[in-house]
């Protein structure tokens, strides 16, 4: 339960009329701004968030420190006329940053979340230029985060790299500061946003690291489609019903390990196995985070069998049994299909 | 009796009498709103205070962090006057090399004090090796810190132009002023 002032910065140019984020770029970025907002004041009742523009005119702060989530809605509607001009984000990002120091409360920490959906241009597309700002920001004791959305989203050069995530780097102390990445896709802004480290902090500390884990940026940056998630759900949303799954997921990899040695010693073989066995799992087998988490899952699951070995050794085997019977019951059914279809086949030719 | 009087005059200019009542002024540290800018997150002016003396254990300082600036906001839980200032640091190419006091500024910030003059802040000083190694007394212009909340120590370079300053020990000497603004100490009568 973070104690921060947080200043939204917004982008209302042109490209927030596009319409590939639903129902369009700005009324996303606007549900966005909502969720963040509700999210940081309920995580702590001192909280304040205040909101800003950067495009039109130029940056314009339209609520200062607020607890009111009316005008947070007035703010973002009145904005919706307003729609124009190009992003300056290096000034963007100076004025929140004055309008964050001079905070009532100065217990709270500074946070800047600047919303970028329109290509860089100009000083931001600088890496030098954002890079000192960063390295102000950070001096200062203000945290960043940017979430990148629509045009906003830079084609990384050859080493992987894009100004933002530079610009975050060097404004980030102890893990304070965050890119995250929407791309087009069914996935709300907001959804994203929930899931990703922008706010799982303030969310809620109660969740257990692991299962929080996999709403982490990687996860919600570089997936394409929904449901990246391990189960199809997103595990900080419902932990009980994540952990429910990984738990019975576990059991199911116990027992298939168990049976696995007489069967095949491939882990590779297993683990697709296993995906096909566990209906429920809407992942793809030939992802490899995927894959590896899997095989992670099998040797911690084998370890724990050695452990309690003489408690669990009766029970592999009826479904050892059972397994068996089936691959072979189904061998032979499809040895004597194809045996009929060749007597069948032959029986027409004896005919002709 | 002129030559005296001159005597103890340029004595005082250069170096404040040890008074009798002049205390630390660090157990009147507000700790709550106690901050230093750009402080490293593992080394802060927090820890290194929050004993409410001066440090002596070696395995606690503060330390910049992005660059070798740091600005130190020390706020009292009541008004005080400040005679003396001792900052120790024990590797001299890391010590803070010149300092600005401002006296009573909330919201300051490193925009607003990088260049300043006098009196734009109450007062510049370049701190000698002296100062900084055997932590020798620094002494400060009195009249300028008569009644001060807030005590705002900017550090603008090191000895040895690093990138980091790392400051061992810091303690303030002076007068608390004679009102009593902290309550939290009062308990009510017994009847």
């Amino acid at each position: 339960m973070p104690l921060e002032a947080t200043m939204m910065v917004i982008d209302n140019s042109e490209y927030m009329r596009n319409g590939d984020y639903q129902p369009t770029r700005f009324d996303a970025q606007a549900d966005a701004v909502n969720v963040v907002f509700q999210t940081k004041v309920d995580s702590n009742p001192e909280n304040t968030v205040g909101i800003m523009s950067m495009a039109g005119k130029g940056a314009e702060v339209l609520v200062t420190h607020s607890k009111d989530l009316g005008q947070i809605l007035q703010a973002i509607h009145k904005t919706s006329s307003k729609i124009g001009g190009e992003i300056d984000i290096p000034t963007a990002i100076n004025v929140a940053q004055l309008a964050l120091k001079h905070r009532e409360n100065k217990n709270l920490r500074q946070r800047i979340i600047v919303f970028v959906g329109s290509p860089l241009d100009g000083q931001a597309a600088d890496e030098k230029i954002m890079v000192k700002l960063a390295k102000k920001l950070k001096k200062n004791n203000v945290a960043v985060d940017i979430v990148c959305f629509g045009d906003g989203i830079e084609e990384p050069d050859s080493e992987g790299k894009t100004i933002m995530k530079s610009f975050v780097e060097a404004a980030s102390s102890s893990d304070n500061s965050h890119l995250v990445i929407v791309p087009a896709s069914s996935n709300l802004i907001s959804d994203v946003l929930i899931s990703s480290p922008v706010l799982s902090e303030d969310r809620s500390a109660s969740i257990p690291a692991e299962l929080g884990g996999t709403g982490g940026s990687g996860a919600s940056g570089s997936g394409s489609n929904a449901n990246e998630f391990e189960f199809g759900v997103d595990p900080s949303l419902d932990p009980e019903l994540a952990m429910a799954l990984r738990l019975s997921m576990q059991e199911a990899q116990a027992r298939e390990a168990a049976s696995a040695p007489s069967t095949t010693n491939n882990p590779t073989s297993q683990s697709s196995q296993m995906s096909g066995a566990t209906p429920t799992i809407p992942a793809d087998p030939t992802d490899d985070e995927e894959e590896a988490m899997l095989q992670q899952a099998i040797a911690m699951s084998t370890q724990e069998q050695d452990v309690d070995m003489d408690e669990d050794a009766p029970t592999p085997k009826p479904g050892e049994d059972d397994e068996m019977d089936e691959d072979e019951g189904e061998d032979e059914a499809i040895a004597r299909a194809i045996a009929m279809s060749m007597e069948d086949s032959q029986g027409e030719k004896d005919k002709k | 009796m002129d030559a005296k009087l001159l005597q103890s005059l340029a004595g005082a200019g250069s170096q404040p009498p040890k008074e009798k009542g002049d205390v630390s002024l660090l157990e009147f540290l507000d700790l709550q709103q106690l901050n230093c800018l750009n402080e490293s997150s593992e080394y802060s002016l927090k820890n290194l205070l929050a004993s409410k003396s001066i440090n002596t254990a070696s395995n606690m300082w503060l330390q910049s962090d992005a660059d070798e600036q740091l600005l130190l906001n020390i706020t009292f839980n009541q008004t005080v006057r400040v005679k003396t200032l001792i900052i120790r640091s024990n590797d001299l190419a890391k010590a803070p090399k010149q300092i600005k006091l401002a006296v009573n500024r909330p919201n300051l910030g490193f925009e607003d004090v990088e260049d300043a003059d006098e009196p734009g802040v109450a007062q510049i000083i370049d701190l000698s090796e002296d100062h900084v190694l055997k932590g020798d007394p620094i002494a400060l212009r009195y009249v300028r810190f008569q009644a001060v909340n807030t005590l705002h120590i900017f550090v603008v370079n090191n000895h040895g132009n690093e990138d980091e300053t790392v400051i061992n020990a810091i303690d303030v000497i002076g007068l608390p002023v004679e009102t009593t603004k902290d309550l939290s100490g009062l308990k009510p009568k017994e009847q």
